[in-house]
């Protein structure tokens, strides 16, 4: 077997607040091969998208990564030179973020948002730039995309200034592309179209990619496995057809038991009880202890290790094995 | 058996955001000639994606904006043209809950004060009984009266909304309308208030006008659905029948791009092309013909009424019953 393409050991990183230390990712371990999708899942603040800003070292201040090991193509990504990893995000790695309006500059044209991008890691210029620039609209199912390249990001819809995102992640040849809730802001007809675009992409360049979604609906028709989290840590992770059918977290149970299902008979919802924890309140036990209808005593005070209790199926619970 | 609201031919015109040279003002139809009716005790759900028309339908009903024409009737009297006194009263039937719990909810007063707040107004309780109607009210909504001192800060979305359905019911109405009201909210806390609202219809006979994009939700809980695109009203008819069935292609469309929470299936998807067209400047004909497969010379000419197909069953397409009748 070769070695994957990204694996992320005992991943920290915590938030030094004012108020207190937040540990937004408390020791996490996954890796991806090379063309396969990873999904990340979980609820606001579990520390999804802070995985995807802590693998491309840009976590937010007061944040800091403070212990684990990032290998991507057998670099450890947390050693490396700031320069050099500005050479691989965006080159190596690509990304693609929830609100395209916010990731794109609003005072400058298609053209020159992406031309930079080519400019920056494949030295393009001039009328090669044009071309090539034109050929990646066109690439992500952009219509005219000559005329296109004039246009501010303002003129385009929200699905249009998604396919300019994917166009500029795609411009480096990223081995990995990292998207943090690609559809989350679209309509559900557009999300269909990008989520096609996505997968036709992976498709036909081979590339890996970090998903990262609250839709359980997104993951199972897009990801090959996922990792569930919660309060900063991985509760479970398989193959995706594993996890759909066979979870074994009562997480993950309560998560697939929580959703209305198109076409189902119609039955109360059963809800996890009670709130997220906050991430803030330490505890020795497992996060989710307070929420679980299976709690034992010993959840309460020992926080249970992410163990394989099946090939290619891990879960962090005292009770799974 | 009249209807507790009917909507007839209510249409709402908005002028287009102009740049800084002015020029020429453009209005557009947010809100065109729509019509449907809502059963005392029933959940409709108004469906549709973003700029579709339903949430302007939600505050036209509730005269939170003033519509060009057409009638709103509730117990049979038309809103429209009410003065703002004679609305007073009528008001208190209706409430509404919001999607964003964290804009809805004044971030300087108490939460005993922001649900005490209605009741007041109304004349339904005085200072001195404020207090226990309200504790009475968190209870309603699984909250406990400890927090009546504290501040909407310190509560989660769940909890927020929470206290704006709380705050809703408050006035005892007689009709809800939600806007896309779990949509800001976690999976896990989704589920909580779904049942929620479940319960307390039960529990006061609510009638809800339940506005989503969400097609898995509004099946969930809805007893009929209207399915809205620029601004019309494309398809009505009884959620477990549109759902299973659906006689409007755009209807048809929709359901098929919601993905499943099931891995592995790789089910047949017909995927729209292109994106929905600016209403500005909205298709000739039927509004949907340039995204629709089945469309014909004649959909691009004439717009096709909301009419009856099967009892029940209301569809805007020139074909709604051939296009059902060959897939069946």
């Amino acid at each position: 077997m070769t070695s994957p393409l990204l694996t992320v050991s005992s991943l920290k990183t915590y938030f030094f607040t004012p108020r207190g230390l937040i540990k937004a990712i408390g020791g996490i371990d996954f890796s991806i091969a090379a063309g396969r999708t990873l999904a990340l899942v979980g609820e606001s603040g579990c520390g999804k998208s802070m995985t995807a800003l802590s693998i491309l070292r840009l976590v937010p201040e007061p944040g800091r990564i403070v212990d684990g090991k990032i290998v991507f193509s057998g670099e450890d990504l947390l050693r490396l030179p700031t320069t050099e990893m500005r050479r691989i995000r965006g080159n190596q790695i690509g990304m693609i973020f929830q609100e395209p309006m916010t990731s794109l500059n609003p005072v400058f044209t298609v053209k020159r948002q992406i031309g930079e991008v080519l400019e920056l890691h494949r030295g393009l210029h001039g009328p090669e730039q044009e071309e090539e620039a034109a050929a990646l609209l066109h690439q992500v199912g952009i219509p005219d995309p000559r005329n296109r390249l004039a246009s501010y990001p303002h003129q385009l819809s929200g699905g249009m200034r998604q396919r300019v995102m994917i166009a500029m992640a795609l411009a480096g040849h990223p081995q990995l592309l990292i998207a943090d809730e690609p559809t989350t802001a679209l309509d559900v007809t557009i999300q269909a179209q990008i989520l096609e675009l996505l997968s036709e992409l992976r498709r036909s360049r081979g590339m890996a990619m970090l998903l990262i979604s609250h839709d359980l609906g997104v993951v199972a028709e897009t990801a090959d496995a996922v990792a569930i989290m919660y309060a900063g840590l991985i509760m479970e992770a398989a193959d995706v057809e594993i996890l759909f059918n066979d979870p074994r977290h009562p997480y993950t149970r309560g998560l697939l038991a929580c959703i209305p299902r198109l076409g189902e008979a119609r039955q109360r919802l059963v809800p996890i009880p009670g709130q997220v924890t906050d991430s803030r309140e330490n505890s020795d036990g497992c996060p989710f202890a307070p929420r679980c209808n299976e709690v034992m005593e010993q959840c309460r005070h020992h926080l249970p290790p992410l163990r394989e209790v099946a090939p290619q199926h891990q879960v962090r619970c005292w009770k799974a094995l | 058996m009249n209807p507790l609201l009917s909507v007839q031919n209510l249409t709402k015109t908005f002028a287009a955001p102009q740049g800084p040279l002015g020029g020429k003002e453009q209005r557009f139809r947010a809100v065109d000639n729509i019509s449907f009716d809502l059963a005392a005790g029933e959940t409709l759900g108004l469906v549709g994606e973003s700029g579709c028309g339903k949430s302007t339908t939600g505050r036209l009903i509730l005269r939170l904006l003033d519509a060009d024409s057409g009638a709103v009737f509730f117990h049979g009297e038309d809103l429209v043209p009410m003065g703002k006194k004679a609305l007073r009263p009528r008001r208190r039937q209706m409430q509404m809950i919001f999607q964003d719990p964290f804009s809805s909810l004044n971030p300087r007063c108490k939460i005993g004060d922001i649900v005490a707040e209605p009741l007041l107004i109304h004349g339904l309780a005085t200072p001195a009984t404020a207090r226990g109607l309200v504790t009475e009210l968190l209870a309603t909504v699984g909250l406990n009266s400890d927090i009546l001192d504290r501040y909407p800060h310190e509560f989660s979305g769940g909890q927020r909304q929470r206290i704006g359905i709380a705050r809703a019911l408050a006035v005892k109405p007689e009709l809800i309308i939600a806007d896309e009201p779990v949509s800001a909210l976690d999976l896990s806390i989704q589920a909580q208030v779904i049942n929620l609202l479940d319960d307390i219809q039960q529990q006061f006979g609510l009638t809800y006008l339940f506005i989503s994009h969400d097609l898995s939700v509004v099946e969930h809980l809805c007893t009929r659905v209207a399915v809205m695109y620029l601004g019309r009203i494309v398809e009505i008819a009884p959620a477990l029948e549109l759902y299973r069935a659906p006689f409007h292609p755009y209807t048809e469309a929709l359901l098929q791009a919601v993905p499943r929470p099931i891995p592995g299936r790789q089910h047949k998807r017909i995927l729209l092309q292109g994106e929905i067209p600016s209403p500005l400047a909205p298709p000739s004909g039927c509004h949907f013909h340039p995204r629709c497969l089945y469309a014909r010379p004649m959909c691009r000419e004439l717009s096709p009424a909301l009419s009856e197909h099967d009892p029940g069953r209301f569809a805007a397409c020139h074909f709604a019953g051939e296009f059902s009748r060959n897939r069946a």
